[in-house]
């Protein structure tokens, strides 16, 4: 058992240093830009891809702290956070689109994941479903309707391979890659992306509550810079009406 | 039209036959108390272990249709029903309890399924979750929590063999069924039943929408298989309750 004042392995942070509520990006880049909507922001640590900041929102303390790109070094991060106490998450993150009629910047509310990845598979079999939290996921849309953005909600691909869905044919497995896709496409994903499933696989386990919120890159853009600020909004105002809704059930 | 008089396979009945909403028990013989909380319901069908009934909530045409034990014949039923243009379902069932707060009485609102068994295996790859309609499961809550009845939400197990969860001593394969019962209690299952994965995973393929609300009949984390409680009333009410929400909120679309 880990001493309270230990440090954890990776990410460097001691219990307590987030509060109970963490944003997740996947890109260390974007700490520093979802902190700058916390009040009293302050940086904690930057431990290999784990970049952490905390301030408060409604006077409740808060995090971010980035997972890196796929599930591997998300479950590191989510069994860190674990452990210093955090309860609640939310991954703010980017994706691709896997329906027609998306546009970039449309947001992808993520009710639940399609495990196409390797790590939760050394958690629970692989008919476990991976599942976000309802109080979380209605936060968010309820959210999402009062900042008025257009989103869907719906299930996620996550996938431990970037390339292998966007250049299929530069693989061998070039035919399995694409008849998978159009799997997902006709059970009815809306987006590809790389940590949610292990986020909500490691929440189910250890009871705690989490949601995922993605940019949709649409149908027919290319990898242009995004403008993640409307996203970044969402995931603040679904903070704060977390924590409200926490106050409200004495949670 | 012509088309709507035709009947499907297995069910034996035609598109004017039911309504768009859509109750699933398991079994054939609850239809009938069921469709006793529906407005002027009436028989329609019995063909193997599917009996129909229909009636009217809210003005709107409701039906109620037995699935049978088991995901084989529930993705029968639910292919057969989504044919008809069927689009919303809430299957009303029994199931054990898998965490030890949770109490033989209590209800089960099913968020997703384990999909421990091998029928949706020939829709969708195993990683691909079996999740129910978010806006289905929030009507449930909201019509469990105005009636006030004992209520968890989570994840179910949905699988093939009953005897293999209830006796696993009995069978060949005793401790992989023993350790996938414990993986999934700590994974967080809420309920063990035999349907939901097969009416999620097809209702994400064909786009409707479902749910399911359970009573918990037993619970052998706590009590073993001594307490029993077989009474449904609470899971239908909760569940009749949720249509007459569901059907007002799309009345306001």
């Amino acid at each position: 058992m880990a001493m309270i004042s230990d440090l954890q392995y990776h990410t460097k942070l001691k219990f307590g240093d987030l509060g109970r509520y963490v944003l997740l990006p996947g890109d260390p880049g974007r700490v520093e830009g979802i902190a700058k909507y916390f009040n009293d922001n302050e940086f904690v640590a930057d431990s290999r891809e784990h970049k952490s900041y905390r301030g408060t929102l409604l006077d409740e303390r808060i995090g971010v702290l980035s997972t890196g790109m796929g599930c591997p070094s998300t479950a590191i991060a989510m069994e860190e956070l674990i452990n210093i106490g955090v309860e609640t998450f939310i991954r703010v993150g980017t994706s691709g689109t896997l329906q027609p009629n998306t546009k970039s910047g449309d947001i992808a509310i993520i009710t639940s994941a399609i495990r196409d990845e390797g790590t939760t598979r050394g958690y629970l079999p692989i008919e476990y479903p991976a599942i976000a939290d309802i109080n979380i996921v209605n936060c968010i849309i309820k959210s999402a309707k009062k900042l008025n953005l257009n989103y869907r909600k719906g299930i996620s691909h996550t996938k431990d391979s970037f390339y292998a869905e966007l250049y299929p044919d530069t693989m061998p497995m070039s035919d399995e890659i694409k008849k998978s896709m159009e799997y997902w496409k006709k059970g009815g994903a809306i987006c590809s992306e790389m940590e949610s499933s292990s986020i909500f696989i490691l929440s189910s386990i250890y009871r705690k509550r989490s949601g995922a919120i993605a940019y949709m890159y649409g149908n027919d853009s290319n990898l242009e810079k995004p403008n993640l600020e409307p996203l970044i909004q969402l995931a603040i105002e679904s903070l704060k009406e977390i924590i409200t809704f926490d106050r409200e059930k004495n949670n | 039209m012509e088309q709507d008089n035709k009947k499907v396979h297995h069910l034996n009945i035609a598109k004017n036959d039911i309504g768009k909403y859509v109750f699933l028990p398991g079994d054939p013989k609850r239809c009938e108390t069921i469709a006793s909380y529906l407005d002027d319901a009436h028989f329609v069908m019995l063909n193997r272990e599917h009996c129909t009934y229909t009636g009217n909530l809210e003005g709107q045409s409701v039906s109620v249709v037995s699935t049978g034990m088991g995901c084989p014949s529930a993705a029968i039923a639910i292919e057969e029903l989504i044919e008809l243009g069927a689009h919303t379902f809430i299957r009303i069932g029994t199931s054990g309890g898998m965490q030890p707060e949770i109490n033989p009485g209590d209800l089960a609102i099913v968020t997703g399924a384990i999909r421990n068994e091998w029928t949706t295996r020939a829709y969708l790859p195993i990683e691909f979750p079996a999740v129910a309609d978010i806006e289905v499961v929030n009507a449930l809550k909201e019509a469990a929590e105005n009636l006030q009845f004992p209520h968890w939400l989570g994840i179910s197990q949905s699988k093939d063999s009953f005897f293999g969860q209830h006796e696993p001593h009995k069978m060949p394969v005793e401790n992989e069924l023993i350790n996938q019962w414990r993986s999934y209690v700590r994974g967080g299952a809420i309920c063990s039943e035999m349907e939901s994965s097969a009416v999620f995973v097809i209702s994400s393929i064909r786009n409707v929408r479902s749910a399911a609300i359970m009573l918990v009949c037993a619970n052998q984390e706590r009590y073993g298989f001594h307490r029993n409680e077989h009474d449904t009333t609470t899971a239908i009410k909760t569940a009749v309750e949720a249509f007459r929400i569901l059907i007002k909120n799309d009345n306001k679309i």
